[in-house]
């Protein structure tokens, strides 16, 4: 606490051979890396990020995290996810603030409570602790909650999740890029991939605004942009649409919300960060777009959630709004694939509005897979060909599609 | 406190009192006052305290840039007192105080700074592990400013508007009236807006000369500010809303902003949207701080604060001040104040020369101490101000002077927001020290002062031009006046010097460059150290500009002490982002007038008056069942050995006709769509690319070219556009009509359902005559025309009677009168529900999910694989998916000990793993036992396979067996009948 705080990751010179390139100092690309060099001995490991790490949705993200997912695809993932956040605050020495207040999803009519008791039910044969919970404990757990009958969707019961909570992103992003750096990792903020070299099938180096780097590996964890850098420099088409998701916070206030809110009908999820601000956010306006401009109807639409469910909100004042890129697959489910058809090419996108919370153990398997070749079982459900293949993952319930169409 | 009431410029109207109540005190102030200058005037010095440290803080800024002066009215917290006019009743708290601020238990915070350096947090408390919860509730607990209760009611009345323009003019200063006034000449619709509850900006508060080159007479710019408003108001074309702040600007020039209402207002807060084609930001400055040594301290305030209190509000500052300054506003506001009573011990200027020699010569005059290249350096005194030092700005020498008020500023910083929320990319100015767009945004133009103009004329010059290029974007030809007025404004002074000048030579522990997060500049040299190079990492790091007052106080002065201390990063000097709102804004102002808009059938309310609960069920309020009992065994029973009435309204209905209709059938619905005839219903579905079902319903021919069907109630919204972008591409000549909410829909159900209609209608209904899967068109009571289709969803003898809206309620009326005699009841959808589940039919989204295909549930019979040039939508992968492994498939079950319940909705089904889930699963009264339906593993999927059922309370197990489906009347006979 009182030595000179020291860089917390080191400047060092583009060099022009790396054992792993990993395009992308977002969550995924900086956890990966951070494994490849702690789990696997890789040393010789540089992560490319075009303007400053964190830039991406690892910065513009709401940090909500949790293990209630509605797959056993996905539920040993996010499982494994949650419990690495207290091993990870001490692994690094950096705190990142996990605080598990857990979270409480609303259902606002029978259809959903019954969805929300398959979570319930999946997540409990896992050992992950989660509840159906009535109005009347809904209304325990957040005294703010407007459980009464004269609102759109009147609160039917809610999903309650213990565990879950909210983890200071800035600190993760830093944590991570602290942790790598120590063991080696060569960070290049300010660089950009500007393409990727194959030869006979297999990665042969990487070209960058600043110099063309070889590797026989290349990790695109380029979040928003990785479906159309996949596109563009590899010739892949990958199933992305990207749309902008945005988020926003009111004035920091003495503790009012204890817990994580969300609602799928409102479209609104709300919590109290650590500063004491609510933030809040939604789902995305259905267009794709490849920008991070707010639009005005979105933050209305955020009041109007609020005023109805959260009423005490409507003397709070919303202070700032952001946007930031979510890229969507058909399923709402990530791809994680790696050499095929490329051999040392890996991918780990289409994380959207939910790539947060898994990122730490992502880049655990991923970094696995990238060293050893082989594609970890945890990680073959998420394989690029399922979409190929229609089979498309359980994640979303019903029929939410965010393609161009929609 | 006495007021000063004689000022040309007053705002107040000392006469007029005002009562409030603070911290349990009954104060007065007057008619005018904000809150801020009513506690000011009641001696109010210190108005709460600061986040980290508790030191006490006080007024410092009249514009609310910072938290300083939140305070909590009436219940709500972080009310700016600056920008709040007083009202009769309040009653106001301060925020952050354990006691009172004057004496905060928690003032030692102050000494603690050393143990919190710029992000402490992250370095330390996880350590050890288990003290970790404990820090956690300490750092909750002291984050944070206001409190609100969790049942607090925001009261008052809440409204928006939608308005259009032809040019909107963002502030209503000299440049923006004059950029108003010049557009509106040119007979344009303006709309302008002032955040103030006046116009006049800069020139308002002030008695300084205004000089017109034509004309002798003199005026003062206070006068001048009064005749431009007063020209407005005579502008017809012009709509002026002060009080009003602009929060967000959009593409295409979409404006958002919100209205403080008065007294004779039928709002408290208005939202507004305002489209314009054209923009013109004239927002002016706001002062840019000086950092120096306590520059928190109360006492401590800014020129225009000092300067407005005075001549706006009519009170004094203090009575003993010092001024440290960067501009000549500063100089013109020691004039006034010293010829207003004030005693002014000294004024420091940054500046080394540049100033007007004008007021230069006044100060003389007056005998005032004049310190060229001094600053504040340290301020003193233990919670409002005693002392200043003052230093030449490298610090070699110093000067101590007691006073009560210290006034100082950097210099101005200009209020581009508007702009960069435009998405204006700024760049450093190196004349003005202003941080100003590179490029304006289109159909956007900036005028006044916040350009770096000083002299009255280039000021309301700029706006002539700025209003005569918006004027020209909405399509008056303005070239030449525009060119002469170029010429003109280049004639006239142009922006003038700006001081660069930011932090006085200290170490700067006590020097807050951010206000509300307690941020220091000692903090930012830490961020620096840990690696943090780029402005907008610092103010991650060390917190500085994102509280209350977001970028108000730190916005300018970050980027220019991090390129200070920070020259061989190489990186461009760059401010950090702004985001909307500029201004915070109550989510009740957001949320304006609250519409629901949610859709009701032409049956609602009769079927409320029998009792129906009526739900929300996607847009629509529907009858979920028709007593308390949530089984509702006897609607369900009555269907089955009687008659029922169901509203089906809200499925979705459509006309498609056209030489091509039958084409875009074919290629969206999976089943053979030429073989659709004109007395019989077809029933089919559409499937997406992946096959997976989307959408259920039937099709029938009503002539040549021309047909008529239904979809879910949850694709009504989606199916035109479903088709026009499956056809997009083929020029196919077709229409395509929703009907959805022009036609009615009653379904009749249960083997009495043929005594009622026949009752209504001379139509031959007889099931020769009109046999099950039929399709008639008749009249009942020979008026009302409606289109009748035998169908068997809930699985009894029924008939759905498609009606014109207009008609439905009468309808709905006759069917309940004929069916009184023999018992017909209505039934809701719960009923239906069960219903549908022992037939074994399917509701998408309950039975299916995202991916799940038409094999997967059952149903690959609807599909007709001998029309691949119809290209139909998901039949590429029907044909990959049919024999596919590993697929979830829909089965039905029945519980192996058939008195134990069912289980709930949702259960999941399980062995070492889970296998599949519940969809649906009721206690059947037909059969008298539990059915479910579920999607499981194929492996599960043969009938008399053993299920094992896992419920969400974790409890015991339930046991299952697959059964075949339907439950209920397997032949169908009852259909038939
Ligand atoms: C508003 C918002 C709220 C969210 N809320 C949550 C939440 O509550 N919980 C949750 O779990 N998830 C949430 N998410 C999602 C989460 O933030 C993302 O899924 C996650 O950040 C993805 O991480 P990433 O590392 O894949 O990508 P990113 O963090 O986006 O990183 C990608 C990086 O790649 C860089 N890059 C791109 N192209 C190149 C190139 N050619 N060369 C070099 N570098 C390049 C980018 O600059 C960027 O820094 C939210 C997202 C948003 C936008």
């Amino acid at each position: 606490m009182f030595r000179k705080s020291e860089r917390l990751w080191g400047k060092a010179p583009l060099m022009s051979d790396y054992d792993a390139v990993i395009i992308g100092g977002g969550l995924h690309g900086l956890a990966t890396a951070y494994y490849l060099a702690r789990n696997h001995g890789m040393k010789n490991i540089a992560v490319i990020e075009k303007r400053h790490i964190g830039f991406g949705g690892a910065g513009r993200n709401t940090a909500i995290v949790r293990a209630n997912q509605r797959t056993k695809e996905n539920l040993s993932l996010y499982k494994e996810g949650l419990e690495l956040w207290p091993k990870l605050t001490a692994e690094l020495d950096y705190n990142l603030m996990f605080y598990n207040c857990g979270n409480l999803n609303l259902a606002h009519s029978e259809a959903a409570l019954s969805a929300m008791r398959m979570q319930v039910a999946s997540a409990r044969f896992f050992g992950i602790e989660s509840h159906i919970a009535d109005p009347k404990e809904c209304k325990e757990l957040v005294p703010a909650l407007n459980i009464s009958e004269d609102i759109t969707y009147p609160i039917f019961g809610g999903m309650y999740h213990p565990p879950g909570g909210i983890v200071r992103h800035d600190a993760v992003v830093w944590g991570l890029a602290k942790g790598a750096a120590k063991l080696g990792v060569h960070i290049h903020q300010g660089t950009e991939v500007l393409g990727i070299n194959v030869e006979k099938g297999k990665i042969t180096s990487v070209e960058t605004d600043q110099g063309t780097i070889s590797t026989p590996r290349v990790l695109n964890a380029a979040g928003g942009y990785s479906a159309s850098l996949s596109y563009k420099m590899l010739g892949i088409h990958l199933p992305v649409s990207v749309l902008t998701i945005q988020a926003m916070v009111t004035q920091p206030l003495k503790p009012l919300l204890d817990h994580v809110v969300s609602s799928g009908a409102y479209h609104c999820y709300a919590n109290q960060t650590l500063k004491g601000e609510i933030a809040t956010g939604a789902h995305m306006d259905p267009w794709p777009n490849y920008t991070t401009q707010t639009t005005a109807h979105y933050i209305k639409h955020q009041a109007e959630a609020l005023s109805e469910f959260l009423p005490c909100l409507r003397g709070v004042r919303f202070m700032r709004i952001w946007g930031g890129l979510a890229d969507m697959t058909p399923d709402m489910a990530p791809i994680m694939d790696g050499n095929d058809p490329i051999e040392g090419y890996y991918t780990d996108c289409g994380w959207g509005y939910f790539g947060f919370k898994s990122a730490a153990v992502t880049g655990k398997y991923m970094a696995q897979f990238m060293a050893d070749g082989e594609c970890p079982d945890m990680l073959r459900p998420f394989t690029l060909r399922r979409f190929e293949q229609h089979r498309l993952m359980g994640e979303m319930a019903g029929t939410v599609v965010y393609s161009p169409w929609n | 406190m006495n007021r000063l009431n004689r000022l040309p410029t007053l705002r107040v109207n000392p006469s007029e009192k005002l009562t409030f109540n603070y911290i349990g005190s009954s104060c007065q102030g007057v008619k005018g006052d904000t809150v801020a200058t009513a506690l000011y005037a009641n001696d109010v010095r210190i108005f709460g305290r600061s986040l980290k440290y508790h030191r006490p803080r006080g007024l410092y800024s009249m514009d609310g840039e910072c938290s300083n002066c939140c305070v909590e009215i009436d219940g709500i917290p972080n009310v700016r007192a600056e920008t709040t006019l007083l009202r009769n009743g309040m009653n106001i708290r301060p925020q952050n105080v354990r006691k009172s601020p004057d004496t905060d238990i928690m003032g030692f915070m102050d000494k603690m700074d050393w143990a919190m350096p710029a992000g402490f947090y992250y370095r330390c408390m996880h350590k050890p592990a288990k003290l970790w919860p404990f820090f956690l509730k300490q750092i909750r607990k002291a984050a944070g400013l206001g409190r609100i209760s969790p049942d607090f009611h925001m009261k008052g009345r809440y409204d928006e508007i939608y308005p259009n323009a032809d040019v909107c003019v963002i502030g209503g200063g000299a440049a923006g009236m004059t950029a108003a006034l010049t557009a509106a000449g040119q007979g344009l619709r303006v709309i302008l807006l002032e955040s103030r509850p006046w116009l006049g900006g800069f020139f308002d508060y002030r008695t300084a000369e205004y000089t017109p080159s034509q004309e002798g007479i003199s005026r003062t710019l206070c006068e001048r500010a009064r005749e431009l408003s007063e020209q407005l108001e005579n502008a017809p074309n012009v709509r002026t809303f002060v009080h009003t702040a602009m929060i967000g600007a959009y593409s295409n020039n979409l404006i958002t902003a919100f209205q403080t209402g008065n007294k004779s207002d039928a709002f408290d807060e208005r939202y507004m949207e305002i489209r314009a084609k054209s923009v013109v930001v004239a927002t002016g400055c706001i002062e840019r701080p000086l950092l120096f040594d306590n520059n928190d301290r109360p006492g401590v305030m800014q020129v225009g604060c000092a300067h407005r209190l005075a001549q706006t509000y009519g009170l004094l500052p203090g009575e003993n001040a010092v001024f440290s300054v960067g501009h000549d506003l500063g100089l013109e506001a020691v004039l006034d104040l010293y010829d207003m009573g004030v005693s002014v011990a000294c004024v420091a200027d940054v500046r080394e020369d540049g100033q007007d020699p004008h007021l230069l010569e006044k100060l003389t005059e007056r005998k005032i101490p004049f310190m060229r290249g001094w600053t504040a350096h340290t301020a003193h005194g233990s919670k409002t101000l005693e002392k200043v030092t003052l230093s030449t700005l490298s610090g070699a020498q110093h000067r101590e002077f007691d006073c009560d008020t210290l006034v100082a500023s950097a210099g101005l910083t200009p209020v581009t927001g508007p702009l960069t929320l435009a998405q204006a990319k700024l760049a450093y100015d190196n004349h003005t020290g202003f941080f100003l767009p590179e490029k304006l945004p289109e159909k956007m133009y900036a005028a006044g002062r916040m350009l770096g103009l000083q002299s009255p004329l280039s000021i309301e010059t700029s706006g002539k031009l700025a209003g005569l290029s918006a004027a020209a974007d909405c399509g008056t030809s303005l070239e030449h006046e525009i060119k002469q007025t170029r010429e003109e404004l280049r004639n006239l002074a142009g922006p003038v010097r700006g001081s660069k000048f930011v932090t006085a030579p200290v170490r700067g522990q006590k020097s807050f460059i951010c206000f509300d997060e307690d941020t220091t500049v000692k903090n930012i040299d830490q961020a620096i150290q840990a690696g943090f190079d780029a402005p907008e990492l610092i103010k991650r790091f060390t917190a500085a500009g994102t509280g209350p007052g977001q970028g108000g106080i730190p916005g300018h002065n970050l980027p220019l002490l991090v390129s200070q201390w920070h020259t061989d990063s190489g990186l461009a000097v760059q401010p950090t982002t702004v985001r909307p709102p500029l201004v915070p804004t109550y989510l009740a102002t957001y949320a304006g007038a609250k519409h629901d808009m949610c859709k009701r059938t032409p049956a609602y309310e009769s079927q409320k008056k029998a009792g129906g609960v009526m739900q929300r069920a996607g847009v629509w309020k529907r009858a979920r069942r028709f007593s308390d009992d949530i089984r509702c065994q006897e609607e369900v029973e009555n269907v089955r050995s009687n008659v029922g009435i169901l509203d089906a309204s809200t499925l979705g209905k459509f006309r498609i006709f056209g030489p091509d209709a039958l084409r875009a059938l074919e290629r969206v619905y999976v089943g053979d769509m030429s073989k659709v005839s004109e007395a019989k219903i077809r029933y089919s579905a559409m499937c997406n690319e992946d096959g997976c079902l989307l959408d259920d319903g039937v099709v029938v021919r009503r002539g040549e070219n021309d047909y008529y069907f239904t979809t879910s109630t949850g694709r009504a919204g989606q199916t035109v556009e479903w088709i026009r972008y499956h056809a997009r591409y083929e020029n196919w000549d077709f229409s395509i009509v929703n009907l959805t909410d022009a036609f009615g829909v009653i379904n009749l159900a249960g083997p009495n359902a043929r005594k009622v209609l026949e009752k209504l209608t001379d139509a031959d209904v007889s099931n020769a005559a009109f046999p099950f899967a039929g399709y008639r068109e008749f009249a009942i009571r020979d008026t009302i025309p409606v289109r009748v289709m035998r169908l068997g969803f809930v699985g009894e003898l029924s008939f759905e009677l498609h009606v014109p809206s207009s008609f439905m309620q009468t309808l709905w009326e006759l069917i309940e009168d004929a069916g009184k005699p023999l018992g017909i009841r209505n039934f809701g959808l719960e009923a239906q529900n069960l219903l549908r589940m022992e037939k074994g039919h399917v509701i998408i989204g309950s039975e299916s999910e995202q991916r799940t295909t038409l094999h997967d549930l059952g149903l690959g019979f609807l599909w007709y694989r001998d029309k691949p040039q119809a290209k139909t939508v998901g039949a590429v992968a029907l044909r990959q998916t049919e024999h596919q492994e590993g697929r979830l498939k829909l089965i039905g079950f029945r519980m192996e000990d058939a008195s134990s319940r069912s289980p709930k909705d949702g259960s999941v089904i399980v062995d070492s793993t889970i296998r599949g889930y519940v969809c649906s699963a009721r206690h059947s009264f037909a059969l008298n036992e539990p059915i479910g339906m579920a999607l499981a593993e194929p492996q599960l999927a043969d009938t008399d396979t053993r299920l094992e059922i896992f419920e969400d309370s974790g409890d015991d197990r339930l046991y299952a067996k697959v059964v075949p489906m339907p439950f209920y009347d397997p032949e169908g006979e009852k259909l038939r009948i």
